[in-house]
């Protein structure tokens, strides 16, 4: 018969005689795992290790050294001084102020179309399957090919779009537009012409993540659609809107392809990562260069783990 | 909640608009690149071509000079421009697969390593290669550049793909670990209990199960690699190895304002990601909206 | 416990489960599987009962004691050297394979010849009866039909014993309790031993040849299900086992004419001397107060007049529903105070779960079970007997069962 254990329950008693960690005993299940785990992580580690880390360690090395520095041959050490130099210098600055500009537009411009097309493609329809993949395709194209395909709509004489405004009657002359104020603008259009998609899908994958239950709810509470997109769609969409706006902060900080191809190296349209490779390639100036670009690093670096306390600080609040 | 039917036929123009935006451009791509050069040169300018004119095309694919093709243009050669515009569309398609290929070797078995197996430093990995994602290549670029020299491996295609292969690999290793912590981890469990070894069961049963995602990863990476432009813009290439993305902006140099030729170049090279996006669109569509982890 | 375990079992010895960070899931858990024996761990969620089973199985690490397999110490080995098979809560089938392949990939594995793979499958699949099933892909079965492929997974690899987690919870009542019977045949067949997971105390009761109750990581009881249920251990075993939950009240031992009384508040119930004899722990709460149980079905209506019954005590209905088959009454006891706020609840001698899981009360909700001709008027009041043989007691500071 089996037997009967009647076991008291005493508090606080517990196989304390064992030690917490198996470590001794030659785990034979948990070092397979572990001896595994260890071979397939190796690729990736050395990768990263030998291509990304020893060449920032390294490029850091160049840029503490005198400009003029050649690859092999090495100047003098000047520590900061490249990085003070390059912040003083004016290309630098204007070239700041551009992307600044560039950054402001391409923000408002992605955002904002970004949640349009987002609620719109929101709920299912006929064709949303095929209206997804046309979507897609501006960030799937490559934005140096994209920019080619634009070019014609900038051309100064009969370009389209001094076509198109012609006959509409808002100008009265074509403009050559990569040499006025609205270079910059336009270069923005066509950089968030590129990007829209992905922030598109982060927005829509933010929304899709809203209950619709809480719409029910709340318009048996009486709520319009005005009303339920403000008091309920845009505060749940905050995470959301904080990655797409890290995102698009981050690439639109580096933009460098559109403008290369709609207005080359043309100092009116520099952004910071232009003056990088002005920098680098135009001047061959290394030093300089590289301190710039790790600047340009930092900063971005810097703006997006700044978002992401200042948005997780307001959430918790 | 049905939407209103004003709602629904604002809706409607909304989306006509999207795509609209989307096509637009590459639409007119298209049209300007079966135009001729007077209907392009045409003032007030023509969005649709008047004459059907593939001229543009038999010069870029086939190397045919033909009148209007040289038109506007300085020091070209079309027969040469039309070789180097294959060779490169070919380095292009070459380098991006190659690159693909080692990125997803190497990104699979990590990102299912840290979400699935418990050794020591992992943590620490997962840590640290997230934090390479916020490093800009262009940053590394002279470092790689002289690494490469060194190496006997600058303007060679295994040099780039390296490069890639280092700009890549954090971004899909982290887009497949957590691809894989979504999966359930029963079946992977149960392979263990039916005797496999924990490469076995990863081989014969979680792999299976990451299919969908790899797919997409692929998508991601083929697209992003085949985009890459101020990369080999400043490392510099060789004829054979230049893709297709810089001779692009060469001809822009070369034919300025010969549109159809230039619009003719553009649309073949995006042939190659745009047939990408349209097969694998729903796969790219989970990946990159699920990655907001 | 025997040191010697025969062969054919599962044996734990002071399993321990510490999770980084210094949680505790498992504490000191032993107890032996037997050839043949159907063995239910059974106890609230976070009970620690699938640590446990995990642990067996291999998936999870053991942190202190010892697991045994057929007289084979396999706690540090990885779970295909176990020779056991385990069945998942949400089947776990390879959604890539169809169900031959399913079932038969531990035998592909195991490097089986490709015939006998063939013919153990399909004997397996007769037996369960999902040969029609063979060339499916799981996704297009349904629950019933999968967690079946999941049994043949199990059973064609013929191991040392079986695990399973659960496995009926995902499906729906009716399908569960075909299953229960089915499970349980086959495993009377194969006379495998197995280990079987579950929160539901009715298939604890109703599938084992022993249950294993647990509470927050500790065995509480071990014992076949009727030991259960009659002698439970303690104050937890007592209200989880059996549903309505046995009712439990604080109240005091007294002597009454030389007669041991219980009294509620101000009714008395005689204890009777065999009620005494069988606890004579009893006698050492003379005049002390403890805990009574009482379970819903050890009501019925007092029959008053000679040859009526002693134990008596008058109640106030304040519900009653209706099962068609009996009558669920619930009552509360005259003359019985309202619930003081912070009446003698278990001392923290008692196990945690005891505190929160039990709500003692001096007066306040008691069920009972009745017969469906049982008449209480809702809001009346009636005179209900006590079945006294099957009074339970219990230490007020510990929760433990006073017996001896």
């Amino acid at each position: 018969m089996p037997s009967v254990a009647l076991k008291e329950p005493q508090a606080g008693q517990s196989g304390a005689r064992w030690p917490a960690r198996s470590g001794l005993w030659g785990a034979t299940a948990a070092r397979e795992e572990a001896r595994l785990g260890r071979w397939l992580v190796l690729p990736v580690a050395a990768v990263t290790v030998a291509l990304v880390i020893y060449p920032l360690v390294l490029g850091f090395e160049t840029s503490l050294y005198a400009a003029g520095s050649t690859l092999s041959a090495r100047g003098n050490f000047v520590g900061a001084g490249n990085y003070a130099e390059v912040i003083k210098d004016p290309a630098t600055i204007s070239a700041a102020l551009h992307t600044l500009e560039y950054v402001g537009i391409c923000l408002v411009l992605q955002l904002a179309g970004g949640l349009v097309t987002a609620v719109a493609l929101r709920r299912a329809f006929r064709g949303r399957g095929l209206m997804f993949g046309v979507l897609i395709m501006p960030w799937a194209l490559p934005s140096v090919v994209s920019g080619v395909l634009w070019r014609r709509f900038f051309a100064p004489d009969n370009g389209l779009l001094n076509s198109l405004l012609l006959h509409l009657h808002l100008i009265h002359n074509a403009q050559v537009w990569m040499a006025t104020g609205w270079a910059i603008p336009w270069i923005a259009v066509v950089h968030v012409w590129g990007t829209l998609p992905l922030i598109t899908l982060i927005l829509l994958a933010g929304l899709q993540s809203i209950p619709d239950e809480v719409y029910s709810a709340s318009a048996v509470d009486g709520a319009t659609p005005a009303r339920q997109f403000w008091h309920i769609t845009l505060p749940l969409l905050r995470p959301a809107l904080v990655v797409a706006a890290i995102i698009g902060l981050v690439d639109a900080v580096t933009i460098f392809d559109e403008i290369y191809v709609l207005n080359g190296i043309a100092l009116n349209t520099s952004s910071v990562v232009m003056q990088v490779y002005n920098l680098i390639f135009v001047q061959a100036d290394f030093p300089h260069g590289i301190a710039f670009a790790f600047l340009i690093a930092a900063f971005s670096a810097l703006l997006a783990v700044v978002a992401l306390i200042a948005a997780r600080l307001r959430r918790t609040a | 909640m049905k939407p209103s039917p004003a709602a629904r036929a604002l809706r409607t123009i909304v989306i006509v608009v999207i795509a609209a935006w989307s096509l637009g451009p590459v639409a007119i791509g298209v049209l300007t690149s079966i135009s001729s050069q007077n209907d392009v040169q045409a003032v007030p300018a023509r969005w649709w071509p008047h004459q059907l004119n593939l001229d543009a095309y038999r010069a870029i694919v086939g190397g045919v000079h033909s009148a209007g093709t040289v038109a506007g243009c300085v020091g070209c050669n079309t027969a040469a421009d039309a070789s180097a515009f294959g060779q490169s569309l070919l380095s292009s398609v070459e380098v991006t697969a190659e690159a693909t290929l080692a990125t997803l070797l190497v990104s699979v078995v990590a990102g299912y390593a840290l979400s699935r197996l418990r050794f020591r430093g992992g943590k620490v990995l997962l840590w640290a290669v997230v934090g390479t994602l916020v490093i800009p290549l262009f940053t590394l670029v002279v470092a790689l550049f002289r690494m490469m020299v060194e190496l006997h491996l600058i303007n060679t295609q295994l040099g780039l793909v390296l490069v890639y292969l280092s700009a890549e690999a954090p971004l899909a290793m982290w887009l497949l670990y957590n691809h894989c912590r979504d999966l359930p981890p029963e079946p992977e469990e149960a392979a263990l209990m039916d005797g496999c070894t924990r490469w076995q069961a990863f081989r014969m049963v979680v792999l299976p199960q990451m299919r969908s995602g790899i797919a997409a990863l692929a998508a991601i990476v083929m697209l992003l690699t085949y985009g890459q432009f101020l990369i080999p813009l400043l490392l510099g290439s060789t004829p054979s190895t230049t893709p297709v993305t810089v001779l692009i902006t060469e001809f822009v140099g070369k034919y300025t304002t010969n549109y159809p030729i230039l619009a003719a170049a553009g649309v073949i090279a995006v042939l190659p990601p745009a047939i990408i996006a349209l097969l694998l669109n729903r796969h790219i569509r989970g990946m990159l909206s699920g990655a907001t982890g | 416990m025997n040191a010697d375990s025969p062969a054919n079992s599962i044996v734990l010895e002071s399993v321990r489960k510490e999770f980084q960070g210094g949680v505790v899931a498992v504490r000191d858990i032993s107890l032996e599987v037997d050839h043949g024996e159907f063995i239910v761990l059974v106890g609230p969620s976070g009970c620690g009962k699938t640590t446990t089973l995990r642990m067996v199985a291999g998936l999870e690490e053991v942190t202190g004691g010892e697991v045994r397999i057929n007289g084979r110490d396999v706690t540090r080995l990885p779970p295909r050297k176990r020779d056991i098979a385990m069945v998942f809560q949400n089947y776990a089938l390879y959604a890539h394979m169809n169900v031959r392949g399913n079932i038969g990939f531990g035998l592909k594995m195991a490097g089986v010849p490709k015939n006998e793979i063939r013919d153990r499958v399909e004997a397996a699949a007769r037996m369960l009866g999902i040969v029609s099933l063979l060339d499916r892909k799981p996704r297009q079965l349904s629950g019933g039909e999968r967690q079946r492929v999941a049994m043949g997974r199990a059973i064609v690899r013929e191991p040392a014993a079986f695990l399973m987690d659960e496995p009926l919870s995902n499906l729906d009542a009716k399908l569960r309790v075909e299953m229960r019977e089915e499970i349980v045949n086959l495993q009377r067949r194969l006379g495998t031993p197995t280990l079987y997971v579950t929160h539901d105390q009715v298939e604890a009761m109703t599938m084992g040849d022993r249950v294993a109750i647990l509470c927050l990581g500790e065995l509480q009881q071990l014992g076949p299900p009727e030991e259960v249920y009659e002698n439970p251990a303690n104050l937890f075993v007592a209200t989880f086992i059996g549903s309505p939950a046995m009712n439990v009240l604080t109240a005091r031992l007294e002597s009454e004419d030389g007669h041991c009384v219980v009294s509620l508040g101000n009714q008395r119930l005689p204890v009777p001397p065999s009620v005494l004899g069988r606890r004579p722990r009893l006698a050492d709460y003379g005049g002390r107060e403890l805990i009574l149980g009482v379970r819903p079905e050890d009501f019925r209506p007092a029959n008053h007049g000679p040859g009526g019954d002693e134990g008596v005590v008058s109640v106030t209905i304040s519900r009653a529903e209706s099962l068609g088959s009996e009558l669920i009454v619930y009552f509360t006891l005259d003359g019985v105070g309202e619930p003081r706020e912070g009446e003698p609840a278990p001392g923290p001698e008692a196990i945690a779960a005891i505190r929160d899981q039990v709500s003692i009360v001096t007066a306040g909700k008691l069920t009972a079970r009745l017969g469906r001709n049982a008449l209480p008027r809702e809001g009346g009041r009636a005179d209900l007997a006590v079945d006294l043989e099957h009074l339970y007691f219990f230490d007020p500071k510990t929760g433990a069962a006073i017996v001896r």
